[in-house]
């Protein structure tokens, strides 16, 4: 539960990169997983680095997100600029494929740079843990979670409270009217890109430093299940993306805590006798299904609500 | 006389080969209020359009405030006065009536902005009432009220309107009419463009009527109103 609220808050903070730049141009970014692990990769690295000079562990972190969030958001910006920016007035499907070839690019980029090694993150965090609500919660859970919600809170600010941010939702709905408002459209798109890239940067880094390692291939599946996520909450949405990547991630930690049990064959007397002998077990889908979870849930949501959790209606935006 | 605010010069504008605007002339002074009318298809929105910047013209020139329009970015336009309410109002439907008039004076920083939220609220009482609701909730009317008072959040010199009593119940028409004419009293100049030709040329001093991409005829109102082939073509009455 602790653990699938922690990684939910992450599915969270990358589908909001998602679902502010399907709002504002209906483009599903596939190379947004990229962007998140290039944001560990660089973070990684530097974290290393510094680590081996010695360097107090908050500060070697702290410095390695800050190098992350803004190659991130270069990134970003410069994938909007070249890739996406050129075909604005394109059918929607030459971005959609192009979104594709970006992300594949930048993951051969990364491999590249990093090789198709495992970068490990350097033992400097001490595992401290708590008791929280008859729960143990470690200090890196609890870190990771408050700092999500700290984004999450700052975003929606942005979003629903200042001038960028009403500009922004205004451009979402109607680009031209936005225009004739004096809003410069083009600044607000490349602003959406660079937010998503800098909230993918320190995700990333969370994530990373979550499972103890980072690597070129890390952002397909992250960011599959991110999208998972946005739709799950109503792409396009921004609370929606929050509640579907904490909903996610929840599911995804209660389905592998309880599948095992739940395909136990020797449960339903169908094991073969040898196995379930003295309480033995025949399990069909272990924990290691849990991947799968995201791509049900994503299935569902599109077989049976296809506008998400807190519905906006699709084809609202024609 | 006050000085050209507007002037379009052999304005054409095409939709890929379709000719929508064939090289029109049209002037408006400062602090005037000129109408464009003509039949649905004629070209009024494409040369508004025009004149915002929304599209580019083939040909001709569009000149406001002394300067060709040419090369400017479309959303500077607003901040040097020249505002438009596009066809069908444009609202914002998911932001608040609030949001949709801040939107409105999304150029402006200065302290004025305020006390002009004040003032749409004291012209449009409706408003003010619903400044929570979301834009989309509100009736046609009350839609092109928040069109019209977000266009003024601007501090628009030059306000374009295309068609602001289109679809509107006649009592509302009316209450649309009364709110151009005050607005030109304050002394915002208006190019307004109307289908309804009679109200359009009761409030203006000047029209041009418009056919099929070109500017048929353009004189003061009161002799657009006398005009026979006017009072037949768009004030539905008989010939003779
Ligand atoms: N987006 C468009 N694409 C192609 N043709 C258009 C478009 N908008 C308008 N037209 C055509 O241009 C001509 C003028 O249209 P418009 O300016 O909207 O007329 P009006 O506002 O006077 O009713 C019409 O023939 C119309 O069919
Ligand atoms: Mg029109």
């Amino acid at each position: 539960m602790v653990n699938g609220l922690t990684l939910g808050a992450v599915y969270a903070i990358v589908a909001l990169g998602y679902t502010m730049v399907y709002g504002i141009i209906q483009l599903i970014n596939f190379a947004h997983g990229e962007l998140v692990m290039i944001g560990a990769m660089v973070a990684f690295t530097v974290i290393n680095l510094l680590a081996a000079a010695g360097m107090p562990p908050l500060a070697v972190v702290l410095i390695g997100t800050a190098c992350a969030i803004p190659v991130c958001m270069l990134v970003g910006y410069a994938m909007e600029r070249l890739a996406y920016r050129p075909l604005r007035q394109a059918p929607r499907l030459a971005p959609l494929i192009t979104a594709i070839g970006v992300s594949i690019i930048l993951q051969h980029l990364a491999m590249l740079v990093w090789s198709r090694n495992v970068m490990a993150f350097p033992q400097i965090i001490p595992l401290t843990s708590y008791s929280f609500l008859g729960a143990i919660v470690t200090g890196v859970q609890l870190t990771i979670v408050g700092l999500c919600f700290a984004m999450m809170a700052g975003l929606a600010l942005l979003v629903y409270r200042t001038r960028l941010g009403t500009a922004m939702r205004a451009t979402a709905q109607n680009p031209q009217v936005a225009r004739l408002m004096g809003v410069d459209v083009n600044r607000v798109i490349a602003a959406t890109f660079i937010i998503g890239a800098a909230l993918g940067a320190v995700a990333g880094v969370m994530f990373g430093t979550y499972y103890g390692v980072a690597q070129y291939t890390m952002g397909s599946v992250l960011g599959l299940k991110a999208f998972a996520a946005a739709v799950l909450g109503g792409i396009g949405n921004v609370p929606g993306a929050m509640v579907g990547g904490l909903v996610l991630g929840v599911v995804e930690a209660l389905g592998a805590g309880y599948i095992g049990e739940l395909t136990d064959l020797c449960r339903y007397g169908l094991g073969p006798e040898a196995r379930c002998a003295d309480g033995g077990h025949f399990v069909l889908f272990g924990s290691n299904y849990q991947d799968v979870f995201a791509f049900v849930v994503l299935i569902l949501v599109l077989v049976f609500r296809p506008s998400g959790l807190l519905g906006e209606r699709v084809g609202d935006r024609a | 006389m006050s000085p050209v605010l507007l002037e379009l010069r052999g304005l054409e504008v095409n939709y890929g080969g379709i000719r929508a605007v064939k090289g029109i002339d049209l002037e408006v002074r400062e602090g005037e209020l000129v109408c464009l009318i003509g039949a649905n298809g004629a070209g009024k929105s494409t040369t508004l359009r025009a004149i915002c910047g929304l599209l580019a013209p083939r040909a001709g020139s569009v000149r406001y405030s002394g300067a060709d329009t040419a090369g400017v970015p479309m959303h500077e336009l607003p901040r040097k006065g020249l505002v438009m309410v596009p066809e069908g109002r444009g609202i914002f439907a998911q932001l608040t009536v609030e949001e949709n008039l801040f939107m409105g004076a999304f150029t402006r920083s200065d302290i004025g902005i305020a006390q002009d939220l004040e003032h749409q609220y004291e012209t449009f009482p409706r408003l003010k009432e619903r400044r929570t609701q979301t834009a989309g909730t509100l009736s046609g009317g009350e839609q092109q009220m928040l069109a019209i008072g977000r266009a003024l959040m601007a501090r628009p010199r030059l306000l374009l309107l295309d068609e602001p009593s289109m679809g509107l119940a006649p009592r509302l028409v009316a209450k649309i009419f009364e709110i151009v004419r005050e607005i030109a009293a304050e002394g915002v100049t208006i190019l307004l463009v109307e289908q309804n030709a009679r109200l359009a040329l009761e409030v203006a001093s000047r029209g041009y009527v418009m056919e099929s991409g070109e500017i048929t005829l353009a004189d003061v109102s009161a002799a657009l109103l006398a005009n026979p082939k006017v009072r037949e073509a768009y004030l539905g009455e008989g010939a003779g």
